[in-house]
């Protein structure tokens, strides 16, 4: 993993992103000169005409209404993070890198926000605590293979739990992992 | 004298009831006591007529003048013309003693025989206020006094008055003839001086429309006229001595009740006061006031102008600046008070002055509608720039709590989170040492607290995602960490000024922090939209309702906010009937 250029606004990101293309970038969601949502506006700029160029945003605050404003129609190659992650430096590579190849990294705070909703009628009900697991590790951008790893679980015990979940909230079976993640957290999203 | 009506404003001056009461019995015992002295007809002389219907006239006039005197003093305390005409009709009835047939009476009844038409003379010169206004008229008074009375003494001593007279000295009818010519001919001329000066006063009356007053003066003139005529006539011989007479008593009892057909009048004017009072409650413009105030007076030319503490001047409804000192002559100033100072001026005809008491209920009304009006201005702008001083202070607050949020998250934040990266990095190179390892853990969990609480900490200094990124991101955020299902209803196509989001943004999510606390709510909803230039803002619960608008729930707070940007918040919140809170802000 190179870090091929460092910018500090957004005007700079988008011509570096433009000229020399990158597998993801970092952006911190409050650039100047105002540090209100240039970051933001920078990289829904990058999304939409760099859909291949992964996104990671990065913010001291995470917001439900923002992440679904960054998703909008697909979370292929979105991240969105509290800044605390880097700290767990395994962890925040591993997102960089989800981001990098089209996967997707969710806050577990918005995860977190949105499963602990309560629902008229909640589907949610039907889970058992495991599937809940399964499901709050799904919704931040997991592989069958991460969810197993953080479960402890064989990968085949996780490919069981996440077929489950799909059922029961009557998801229809999406191929890719970023694709589920949307179809997720709009779930959660609903009333 | 209560027949005469209930007085309805008592003045200090005004006779007390039992003074009235007391003159009213004399003026009919005066009256009564000239007819007893007539009714024989040994006093009275043929050539003046029936004595019957002499002594029922001179009654006539005595009990007319005291009563309508009477009436006219409770009526207006503070003119001297009640008591004028109540001397008038007693002097009157002192000059029929002259048909007594006792000596004592009958002289001095004879010696003021001519007075009573130089007071009746005196009386309508004097009307309506009592007083004799100009030298010339005093002069004129005065020397028809001093001629009937003095020349009265003359012919009495020179003997033409008969055995009853005690001032008899002589008899000498040459000189006596002489004398009642010269008298009788300065009288006539000096009521006929007074008919010319009251044509003159009728003439210069001016605009404002007093009928009555012109009734006045000709019922008056009529009168004066018929007593020169009566007096000419019976010093030259001329004819119809005894009708004239009887026709001027007539004439001269009938006056009074002119005068107090005026007085009625007057009374009528002052209604035109309420009606000016019940205007006066619509917000009038300065305009439409100065219409109403020369409705009111009865004086289409009326100028209304205002007193300018700014431009030390007075200035008229258009603003146009005023000198009141070199005003026309025939235009008069009446000063409206209020607060110890002039806030305006009414400028209007002299003859106004003539009703003291309908322009003095004017300025009154006047003054109040000036003063409302002024007050009300005052108030407007003092609730403009309170209203303007509270936004500030919103404003400066807003601002500062934004600063703060800023520092934080570019200071404290930033440093913490670089902090914590530096010790997962050491951690990593002391990954042989477990102890390190686990201390550095624990480390790095506190620091994740610190930023945890920390975060709190700013967003709810200034909730940074609402400037960064609008009202609809901001509340998407608040509604989804609601732990009720909570529907937002979000129709605003453009953003707003920022200070009306923020306002928004609080009444949001301090409605929601009650419904998760208190309500004890299954679902609530939340709705903001813009209706007719207005951001209406509405969050509605199915909870216990009930709430405290005043204390613990912030509402008084989001009341102020809402208020300073010129907004209303309403609360409804019945027991067991939910709770909605719904704000209006003008957002054109």
């Amino acid at each position: 993993m190179d870090v091929v250029a460092q910018c500090c606004d957004a005007d700079e990101l988008l011509s570096k992103v433009n000229t020399d293309p990158v597998d993801v970038a970092i952006v911190d969601i409050r650039l100047p000169p105002t540090h209100s949502d240039e970051g933001l506006r920078a990289a829904l700029d990058i999304r939409s005409r760099r859909p291949e160029t992964g996104v990671l945003v990065l913010s001291q605050y995470v917001e439900v209404g923002l992440a679904m404003k960054l998703l909008a129609d697909s979370a292929d190659g979105v991240g969105y993070l509290l800044k605390d992650r880097i700290s767990d430096v395994t962890e925040f590579i591993a997102a960089v890198q989800r981001v990098a190849n089209g996967g997707s990294a969710i806050d577990p705070t918005i995860v977190s926000t949105l499963l602990s909703r309560q629902r008229e009628d909640d589907p949610l009900d039907e889970l058992t605590p495991r599937e809940r697991e399964v499901l709050d590790l799904m919704a931040q951008g997991n592989s069958n293979q991460g969810i197993a790893d953080k479960l402890v679980i064989t990968l085949r015990a996780a490919e069981k739990h996440v077929s489950s979940v799909f059922t029961k909230l009557q998801l229809p079976s999406t191929g890719t992992e970023s694709r589920r993640v949307l179809a997720v957290l709009l779930l959660l999203r609903s009333d | 004298m209560a027949g005469f009506g209930p007085d309805r404003s008592p003045v200090p001056f005004a006779p007390a009831a039992r003074l009235s009461s007391a003159i009213a019995a004399a003026g009919i015992a005066a009256a009564a006591t000239s007819f007893t002295l007539a009714a024989p007809g040994d006093g009275v002389g043929v050539e003046i007529g029936e004595p019957l219907v002499i002594g029922a006239l001179a009654a006539l006039v005595t009990l007319s003048y005291v009563l309508c005197g009477l009436f006219a003093w409770r009526r207006r305390p503070e003119s001297r013309f009640g008591p004028l005409m109540i001397a008038a009709g007693f002097v009157n009835f002192a000059s029929t003693l002259v048909w007594s047939t006792s000596d004592v009476p009958h002289t001095i009844g004879q010696t003021i025989d001519l007075v009573p038409p130089v007071l009746f003379l005196h009386v309508f010169l004097a009307f309506p206020d009592g007083r004799l206004k100009t030298p010339f008229v005093r002069v004129l008074v005065a020397t028809t006094y001093v001629t009937a009375i003095v020349l009265e003494v003359l012919r009495m001593y020179f003997g033409e008055f008969g055995p009853h007279n005690l001032l008899q000295g002589t008899v000498n009818p040459t000189a006596d003839v002489v004398i009642r010519h010269v008298q009788l001919t300065a009288v006539s001329v000096g009521c006929l001086a007074g008919v010319g000066v009251l044509a003159t006063r009728r003439w210069s009356a001016g605009r404002p429309l007093r009928r009555w007053l012109g009734l006045l003066i000709d019922a008056f003139g009529i009168a004066l006229v018929m007593i020169a005529f009566l007096f000419i006539s019976a010093a030259y011989g001329g004819p119809w001595v005894a009708q004239i007479r009887w026709a001027s008593f007539v004439t001269l009892a009938l006056a009074p009740a002119v005068f107090l057909t005026g007085l009625v009048h007057a009374r009528l004017a002052r209604s035109s006061v309420g009606d000016l009072i019940v205007a006066l409650q619509r917000d009038l413009s300065p305009a439409a006031l100065r219409d109403a105030l020369a409705q009111a007076l009865r004086d289409p030319s009326l100028g209304l102008a205002y007193w300018l503490p700014a431009y030390g001047t007075y200035a008229d409804v258009d603003g146009r600046r005023i000198e009141l000192d070199s005003l026309e002559s025939d235009r008069a100033t009446t000063l409206i008070d209020a607060e110890g100072g002039h806030v305006a001026a009414l400028l209007h005809d002299p003859s106004l002055h003539d009703e003291p008491e309908l322009l003095h209920a004017v300025t009154a009304a006047a003054a109040i509608a000036v003063e409302q009006g002024r007050l009300q201005a005052e108030l407007r702008a003092r609730l403009e720039e309170l209203r303007g001083s509270r936004a500030r202070l919103i404003d400066a607050g807003q601002r500062e709590r934004q600063r703060l949020e800023r520092n934080l998250h570019d200071g404290a934040q930033q440093r913490l989170i670089a902090l914590s990266l530096e010790l997962s990095l050491l951690k990593q190179r002391l990954a042989d040492n477990p102890e390190a390892t686990s201390r550095l853990d624990r480390a790095t969990h506190e620091i994740a607290l610190s930023l945890a609480e920390l975060r709190d900490v700013a967003h709810g200094l200034h909730p940074a995602v609402l400037s960064g990124h609008g009202l609809q991101v901001a509340l998407e955020s608040i509604v989804a960490r609601m732990p009720v299902p909570v529907r937002l209803t979000f129709s605003l196509e453009e953003r707003l000024h920022e200070r009306l989001e923020v306002v928004a943004y609080y009444v949001v999510s301090e409605s929601l922090v009650n419904i998760a606390k208190h309500a004890c709510a299954t679902r609530a909803t939340v709705a903001v939209a813009r209706e007719d230039g207005r951001m209406v803002v509405e969050v509605v619960d199915d909870g216990i309702g009930g709430a405290d608008t005043e204390r613990g729930s912030g509402i008084r707070g989001l009341a102020d906010r809402v208020e300073a940007v010129g907004g209303r918040l309403r609360v409804w919140t019945p027991h067991g009937g939910g709770t909605r809170v719904k704000a209006d802000v003008p957002c054109a």
